[in-house]
């Protein structure tokens, strides 16, 4: 008893750990965007609130906070509501399969700094990813607008294209790495000394593209597509509850998925030991945020797909390629061996 | 007109697209706009000295002993003050003007027979800053100055009495009537767009 209450107390002080830096990482994203996107136009970005505007994203919860939120007319209020919760938590739950660093000993308890080591870890990121579409389709629907209707629909649809293509890809590192626990794929490239990028540059690219889809960036943003859906399915919402939609979809989703990323294809706590026990979260996070600088960079600098590019390029291009990539693997680990 | 189709091939060879060099070079773009100064004025903090020759509010340049010689002969018609506008009331202004109706200019006759300009109204409201009134004074009264923040709270705020004209104009002299009159700061700036020129004469 007295050992899982302990264990308890663990996981619920993991959580709200993960919880706080993940949702203050995700607002000091959109400082860091803006600044970024700023700079890239040659412009400052936000300067005036704090020293380099550090205090902008605090202003901008105070802003979203105290507006008022109005529900359209015709509004599926229950459904509206649902909708907030159906696009965050998916989002949020895609943290809790991300190994951050090694297991370690603490008062004499062995804590994994990662929320539940499953052994379906990847399958639960595939399935909080698919969840994500309820999100969107709830709020396009309840919202009773047709911008948000249309926006809400064309993700769905790139969801659903780049959700399947997003499996496929990671297939190939499954196979190699001969488990699907997300700690049993960074000890196997660990143990292997290689990272899997080098096995799988296919699977990455196709991976970081899908990435870039399931978390609404460019160039496969149709379903925000500023200027002909204003902004998609969140633009009948008001406030703070504007506020956590794209919060969940630009910034937590990309740095979930910039994680997961990291798990499978640059080994993830594994690099030079230059911060003692600090280290291997140093070089998780180092990763992970040269992925979301480099998705942020992307979103920057490309245009955007059109709405029947996105999906053809999906099932026409990248699903076969992602096969192809699979059998070519499937077939180099049956003969040179490869899992365990 | 026949419209010339390009397929993938014509702008990209398969190595290109196999490994996204379209993406390099945009990216390439972006990371080295990143390091570069950001041009932006702070507005508020900061600000802009335009050129001399930029055509902002309007003054009135003053009688202070500064006018040409050509100038004193019209002095024994006019009944100028030191320190007051040198307009004579020809409405020259006014008639250049695309939108006459934006001055009011009154003058009347003194005692002694010499004329007084008793009012120059300006409605900035209608203004559309052309310079045209400026070229058309005869008497190199008219001007205009580098000011250009001319929001106000009503709208007789922003009509230019004669008060404000000289005030203008003053001020303008003091802090530019020693620079060359040309439209860029240094001839550094002015060979920077438009090369060395040489002059013929």
């Amino acid at each position: 008893m007295n050992e899982f209450l302990v264990s308890l107390l663990i996981t619920l002080i993991k959580i709200g750990v993960l919880l706080g830096v993940a949702l203050g990482l995700g607002a000091y994203l959109t400082w860091f965007e803006r600044k970024l996107a700023g700079h890239i136009q040659a412009r400052l970005g936000p300067t005036v609130v704090g020293p380099f505007g550090l205090l902008q994203p605090l202003a901008d919860g105070l802003k979203l906070m105290t507006k008022e939120s109005i529900i359209p007319k015709g509004a599926d209020v229950p459904v509206y509501y649902l909708a907030i919760m159906m696009a965050v938590a998916p989002a949020i739950l895609l943290f809790s399969v991300i190994p951050f660093g090694p297991e370690f000993t603490l008062f004499g308890y062995q804590i994994k700094p990662i929320i539940s080591d499953v052994n379906i870890a990847l399958l639960v990121v595939f399935a909080m990813g698919s969840l994500a579409v309820y999100g969107t389709i709830f709020s396009g629907w309840a919202s009773n607008s047709k911008y948000a209707f249309i926006g809400s629909l064309r993700k769905a649809a790139v969801i659903i294209a780049y959700e399947v293509v997003l499996g496929f890809s990671v297939l190939g590192v499954i196979l190699i790495a001969g488990t699907m626990s997300t700690i049993g794929i960074v000890e196997a490239q660990i143990e292997r000394g290689v990272w899997f990028i080098f096995y799988q540059p296919v699977a990455f690219i196709l991976f970081l593209f899908c990435m870039l889809a399931e978390s609404g960036r460019v160039p496969f943003d149709i379903q925000e597509a500023e200027a002909e859906l204003v902004t998609g399915y969140n633009v009948e919402y008001g406030g703070m509850r504007f506020g956590a939609l794209p919060l969940a979809e630009w910034y937590l989703n990309v740095m979930a998925l910039s994680a997961i990323a990291v798990v499978l294809f640059f080994g993830g706590w594994s690099g030079p030991n230059i911060l003692g026990p600090f280290s291997p979260y140093f070089w998780f996070l180092a990763k992970m945020f040269g992925l979301v600088f480099f998705v942020i960079w992307l979103h920057w600098t490309l245009p955007r797909f059109q709405a029947k590019d996105v999906t053809e390029i999906a099932w026409k291009i990248m699903l076969p390629l992602a096969l192809v990539n699979v059998l070519v693997t499937a077939v180099v680990v049956y003969f040179f061996g490869g899992g365990t | 007109m026949r419209i010339k189709r390009l397929s993938r091939k014509d702008y990209l060879n398969v190595v290109e697209a196999i490994f996204f060099i379209d993406f390099l070079k945009g990216l390439s773009v972006t990371l080295r706009n990143l390091f570069r100064k950001p041009i932006t004025t702070e507005y508020p903090k900061e600000k802009l000295t335009p050129p001399k020759r930029f055509r902002g509010a309007h003054g009135h340049f003053v009688w202070d002993g500064t006018e040409p010689d050509s100038l004193k002969a019209i002095e024994k018609f006019m009944s100028y003050e030191r320190g007051k506008s040198r307009c004579v009331a020809c409405y020259m202004c006014q008639t250049a003007c695309p939108m006459p109706t934006l001055f009011r200019i009154e003058a009347v006759q003194m005692p002694d027979g010499r004329k007084k300009v008793v009012r120059f109204d300006m409605n900035l409201l209608n203004c559309l800053f052309c310079g045209l009134c400026v070229d058309a004074c005869p008497v190199g009264c008219l001007t205009m100055t580098d000011l250009y923040e001319l929001a106000g709270y009503s709208r007789r705020d922003e009509v230019l009495k004669m008060d404000r004209l000289e005030a203008h104009a003053v001020d303008f002299k003091n802090r530019r009537g020693n620079e060359p009159d040309r439209i860029w700061p240094n001839d550094k700036e002015r060979e920077k767009l438009w090369g060395k020129i040489e002059w013929s004469g």
